[in-house]
């Protein structure tokens, strides 16, 4: 995917989750262009990292610091401590009109949008953690809990659960939407049982 | 020490050079790998502190392989921040002072007293970060109008562009496979002096690797900007700059054009700001200037100085139709 391309999804990534109900700040478009990525198969290009918060592209970054710069998008200011909300530019539809991307990854960004609009930072982290994870080469389905816990020590065993159990029910209605997610069933169970989770 | 070290990896012409390195490979890693090097263990030795201490904060999260806890987090954020890293700072005000013009001076002393670390909320938790007192904004301010006019007036000025593409053209053909060597040792020998001689020797030896870049740089002879496609342009036309480029190209071929694009980044205009009465607000919220300040961005088409005129009437051709699209679109 090229530069503008990848501008394009961006854009509709962000104006997507807005309508759905999200903040669409930068953090919520980070972690769902991941999961449009590694988990849709959508082929954005973006390079992650696991940073502090879960996966993270500085490609990403940089891109929506040219977005703005071009007006693609504009960012509405919030009070401190918190970030600006992504908003359209006064030349998205430039934007739009020089490529068909967002047409051609309309039903993915529309799915996650629907799936994940309303979810916070906090949630939106501990999934794309969670994806991360199961990404992993060398962890085993019953380690992932662990894995995640090991990794971000602030999300207690039953939170980084629910997130695989979340992963999990975006990934089994992904499917039954006709979409073809990346990766195959999670197991929860096993992984709760590793994980000694105390409802197990 | 990760100040004075953040640069080392800096190629000979810096930025203009960048590349020509490998793909993937950037002046801070080099930077990183100079600092792991054999040759500056001694010296981390004698000092008693950590290569991979200094390394951290001397590339930040961003071109260090491994995580950053908060404290080098910050610690790397006064190098290299946005907003107010040392880095920033200090190549303003050098590049002002080498280059004769005073665009890029601002009152950096007022600005340093008056930085903070203050707490910002980021995902769940509350972070530390560099943020500045009421009365240092419009310290602040200037530095990011300096650098707004620094971008505008110097480091994109046509010319001083164009020479750029020309010692990358000169470079790609001198250097052995077209990349600098990512190996230490190897970049260390090599600095502007041995590039500037290079250029000289190739300019007069018509069978030398890089002869014709290094003639234009050496006879001034560069490539002239005959167009500037402007946001009026790609209002009408997203993609003005490509289309002209390519029209030009077929005419003169690819050899005789050259399209330059850059858009800047990271504005770092948005810093908490520690105010009067103790609260803590955004910059952008409390300064008119700061959401004034443009984030600058080009578009240059060069050719041949042999062409230009000939360019030039394409050009008005092009804006020609342009405004006659314009006029359909109403």
């Amino acid at each position: 995917m090229n530069t503008r391309e990848q501008s394009a999804l961006l854009l509709d990534l962000a104006v997507h989750l807005r309508d759905n109900g999200s903040w669409a700040g930068e953090t919520h478009v980070q972690k769902t262009a991941y999961l449009l990525q590694n988990l849709l198969g959508v082929p954005s290009g973006f390079e992650f990292v696991l940073y502090k918060h879960g996966p993270f592209s500085f490609d990403l970054r940089e891109s929506l610091n040219q977005m703005e710069a071009e007006r693609f998008i504009g960012l509405q200011e919030q009070p401190y401590p918190y970030g600006p909300t992504i908003i359209e530019g006064k030349a998205a539809s430039r934007l739009r009109a020089s490529t068909d991307v967002a047409q051609r990854y309309v039903r993915p960004l529309e799915f996650l949008a629907g799936h994940l609009g309303r979810a916070n930072v906090a949630d939106l982290e501990r999934i794309a953690t969670a994806l991360y994870v199961t990404l992993e080469s060398g962890i085993s389905p019953g380690a992932r809990v662990g894995r995640l816990v090991e990794l971000k020590p602030h999300i207690p065993v039953a939170e980084a659960a629910a997130a695989f159990g979340k992963l999990e029910e975006i990934r089994v209605a992904a499917f039954n939407s006709g979409l073809q997610p990346l990766i195959g069933s999670i197991t929860l169970r096993e992984q709760l049982i590793a994980a000694g989770h105390p409802n197990q | 020490m990760a100040a004075l070290c953040h640069d080392l990896g800096h190629l000979p012409f810096s930025h203009a050079a960048e590349d020509t390195l490998p793909e993937k490979w950037t002046h801070e890693d080099l930077s990183l790998a100079i600092i792991r090097s054999p040759e500056m263990k001694v010296i981390w030795k004698d000092l008693k502190i950590s290569p991979e201490d200094v390394g951290k904060l001397a590339v930040g999260s961003k071109h260090y392989p491994g995580r950053l806890t908060d404290w080098e987090t910050l610690l790397s954020e006064i190098i290299i921040g946005d907003a107010f890293g040392a880095d920033r700072m200090d190549y303003l005000l050098r590049d002002s002072h080498h280059a004769g013009v005073s665009y890029g001076r601002f009152e950096h002393h007022r600005l340093i007293d008056t930085m903070r670390i203050l707490p910002r909320q980021e995902e769940e938790e509350i972070v530390l970060t560099l943020g500045i007192e009421h009365g240092g904004l419009q310290s602040a301010e200037s530095l990011l109008w300096a650098r707004y006019f620094m971008y505008t007036q110097l480091y994109f000025h046509p010319v001083r562009r164009v020479y750029d593409f020309h010692l990358k053209q000169f470079l790609k053909e001198w250097l052995p496979g077209g990349k600098f060597s990512i190996d230490v040792a190897s970049h260390l020998k090599l600095t502007d002096a041995e590039v500037l001689s290079a250029i000289r020797v190739a300019a007069s030896d018509p069978s030398a690797a890089g002869h014709e870049p290094a003639r234009r740089i050496v006879r001034r002879e560069h490539f002239k900007r005959i167009a500037e496609i402007t946001e009026a342009d790609r209002d009408i036309d997203a993609n003005a700059t490509e289309r002209l480029a390519s029209e030009l190209i077929e005419k003169f071929g690819r050899q005789a054009v050259f399209t330059d694009r850059y858009t800047q980044k990271g504005k770092g205009i948005r810093f908490p700001v520690l105010t009067r009465d103790g609260s803590i607000e955004w910059s952008i919220a409390l300064s008119d200037t700061l959401k004034q300040v443009p984030t600058f961005t080009v578009e240059y088409v060069f050719v041949d100085p042999l062409l230009s005129e000939e360019a030039k009437r394409h050009v008005t051709a092009f804006r020609r139709q342009l405004r006659d699209e314009r006029g359909e679109k109403k």
